[in-house]
């Protein structure tokens, strides 16, 4: 684990205004995602931000913290 | 025994009164919160199992018991635990601090009784006025007595804390106020200025009016007033989220207060520039010039200033904080934070929402672009984002700290608090984000079926049924937040074990203390005074004109022939026709 695991909770809890407005975001581009898009690319997001947490640190100092 | 120093150790009858103090905010979070659920699901068309006729009484009830009852009680509980601790000394008289309690808890009772006489036919009373209650409404007179009862109760907590502040002063003459106490009495000197508002608003014209002893009442004044208390009280609910967060999420962090004269200033300028602003609650009202708005935007602007000190003082604290347990480098600092900590967790998200709510809110302050979003549910999503998550979520991860030092026992289950402060998080992004949006294409606030025939609201993005669902989506979330909190309370209370390892009774040390800043900004009459002469700037020619125009009971009323002078028996008729 590269962070604690209540660090792993607070960024995912932190990801949903950013799906939830990216797609405001988008809009403005003239990209129009519906609901099932925007929860696909969420759960996207979500895998790969889980992917990075889990993948081993070099070193591992960083995980010894919080 | 361990030598344990928590809170119930140094100061055991205290900690009962402010026991009872968070109670009573809990159990008026808990019915709030239930009421705010309907709301949400009734408003959406989800689910309507209350009459349409009836909502009105429940948004009163939701209002009033969050924004009065929930967020004061926490604030009298946690200016006694400020003020005992700091000073280190108890309250003078125990009996006293009592008093203001049952004062207090009374006037709650009268109040939440003639709110629920809108929905229990067995109860002669109707309060269904909403938490601003300004005429024309017209409430029962047992809801302006117990509100009333319940303002003049926070009136003798804060004699009960100047006295215990000035006793400490014969002791120590020379040393500076501590930092919780400054905190706890600035916040008291700008609401004890406010509340005299509200209070001739209700004595001189809603409670006459309300037992037929007057027969009208001039409706802009009565809202000007209610206005002038109105605002400032938003900072009566956001100053002891405030000082928890420059005093404990400092501490909790691990590290110190970057700046004590920093926090002092902040306060000063609450104390200073809180009620000449309660106008620009009326950009729309018709009747005030739009100089007396431009001045009230003026003043609100300037507030935006310690507001951003608090961000800025409290970010460099957690940094600070972090980088003592080993943080490093320009973000990855963040990671070394105590995130397992529901306290700590629970006190930055929820001061990372008021960064949201702060943005929102300067769209409200503009004279202009206030046009756009006024009374829409884009207020109702900023106000959320502020008094309901920045003021509410800091309380109760606060309680996740508090409960143990005023009972001596440890939390019942502290990975369900994470969860808890986390969920609330999540819960109030979809809705207040959802009511920011629908505000934005003009769906009204305070309205139980907002679906018009022949007309259709017309989102920029996504539809009317997405964003409604997302309302409803984060409503639920938010009540079960509430009640995973409340559950996790009462566990901790009633079945948890008493435990040596509280950590003992102590706030944030300083990096810089009191002693960097000159011994006036300690001068709490010379803020006081300035405070009055803005007031008197910023109302005496608007509350001139309102009162000219409109007559003092209305226009063509006249205010000196009151018919009861004439006949006293007039007046006990009317107090008998309104007693149940
Ligand atoms: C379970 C959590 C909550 C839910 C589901 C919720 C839901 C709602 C909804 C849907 C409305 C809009 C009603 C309308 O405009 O017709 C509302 C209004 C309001 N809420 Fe909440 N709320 C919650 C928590 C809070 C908290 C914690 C506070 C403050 C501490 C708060 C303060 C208010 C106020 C002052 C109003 C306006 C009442 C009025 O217009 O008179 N709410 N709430
Ligand atoms: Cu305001």
């Amino acid at each position: 684990m590269r962070i604690s695991k209540g660090g792993l909770l607070v960024i995912m809890a932190f990801l949903t205004p950013l799906i939830v407005e990216l797609r405001t975001v988008l809009s403005w581009f003239g990209i129009r995602l519906s609901v099932v898009e925007t929860g696909a690319l969420g759960l996207a997001l979500i895998v790969a931000v889980l992917i990075w947490a889990m993948w081993p640190s070099n070193g591992d100092t960083e995980a010894k913290l919080a | 025994m361990a030598m344990r120093n928590a809170y119930i150790d140094q100061f055991p009858e205290e900690a009962r009164v402010i026991r009872a103090a968070l109670w009573s905010s809990f159990l008026a979070l808990m019915i709030g919160g239930t009421l705010g659920l309907i709301q949400g699901l009734h408003r959406t068309n989800v689910l309507r199992f209350i009459p349409s006729q009836d909502y009105y009484t429940v948004l009163t009830a939701h209002g009033v018991l969050l924004v009065i009852t929930f967020t004061i009680f926490f604030l009298v509980g946690i200016f006694t635990w400020a003020v005992t601790t700091s000073l280190d000394r108890g309250v003078k008289d125990i009996r006293f601090t009592w008093g203001w309690y049952a004062m207090m808890s009374l006037g709650t009772l009268l109040v939440g009784v003639s709110i629920l006489g809108g929905v229990v036919d067995q109860i002669p009373m109707n309060a269904d006025v909403l938490y601003t209650f300004y005429s024309p409404f017209q409430a029962h007179p047992a809801f302006y007595v117990g509100f009333v009862l319940f303002v003049v109760g926070t009136w003798l907590a804060g004699f009960d804390w100047f006295r215990t502040w000035w006793a400490w002063k014969k002791d120590n003459p020379d040393e500076r106020i501590p930092l919780p106490t400054f905190m706890a009495l600035t916040t008291m000197l700008f609401w004890y200025l406010s509340s005299i508002g509200v209070a001739i608003s209700i004595l001189a014209f809603l409670l006459p009016w309300s037992l037929g002893i007057i027969d009208s009442v001039n409706p802009l004044l009565t809202r000007t007033l209610f206005w002038f208390f109105g605002h400032p009280v938003v900072y009566f609910w956001l100053m002891p989220a405030y000082m928890l967060w420059y005093t404990m999420l400092p501490k909790l962090s691990g590290g110190k207060l970057f700046s004590d004269p920093l926090a002092r200033v902040v306060f000063v300028l609450f104390l200073i520039l809180s009620t000449p602003v309660g106008i620009h609650h009326q950009y729309l009202d018709p009747g005030i010039a739009e100089g007396f708005k431009f001045i009230a935007m003026t003043n609100t602007m300037f507030l935006l200033l310690p507001s951003l000190l608090t961000a800025f003082t409290v970010v460099a604290s957690m940094e600070h904080g972090a980088r003592q347990r080993g943080g490093e480098g320009y973000l990855s600092w963040l990671k070394a934070l105590p995130w397992r900590d529901p306290a700590f967790t629970g006190m930055a998200l929820a001061g990372l929402m008021f960064a949201a709510g702060g943005f929102s809110g300067m769209i409200n302050a503009g004279l202009s672009i206030n046009y756009l979003v006024h009374n829409s549910w884009w207020v109702v999503g900023h106000f959320h984002l502020t008094v309901g998550t920045a003021v509410a979520l800091t309380f109760m991860a606060a309680s996740y700290w508090f409960i143990p030092q005023l009972t001596g026992k440890e939390i019942w289950n502290r990975s369900l608090g994470l969860v808890q402060v986390v969920l609330w998080f999540i819960g109030m992004t979809f809705m207040s984000n959802a009511m920011h949006r629908a505000g934005l294409f003009g769906i009204p606030r305070r309205t139980a079926e907002p679906q018009y025939e022949g007309f259709s609201f017309d989102p920029a993005v996504g539809t009317v049924a997405e964003i409604d669902a997302q309302v409803a989506l984060g409503a639920a979330l938010l009540t079960l937040s509430v009640y995973l909190f409340i559950t996790n309370m009462v566990l901790t209370t009633i079945g948890g074990s008493t435990s040596d390892a509280i950590p003992d009774n102590t706030y944030a040390g300083t990096l810089s203390g009191p002693e960097d800043s000159p011994a006036i900004i300690d001068n709490l009459k010379l803020w006081t005074s300035i405070a009055v002469v803005l007031v008197i700037i910023a109302y005496s020619l608007p509350l001139a004109s309102i009162i000219d125009a409109g007559g003092l009971f209305g226009p063509g009323i006249d205010p000196w022939k009151p018919s009861v002078v004439v006949d006293p028996s007039l007046v006990l008729e009317s107090v008998r026709g309104v007693m149940p």
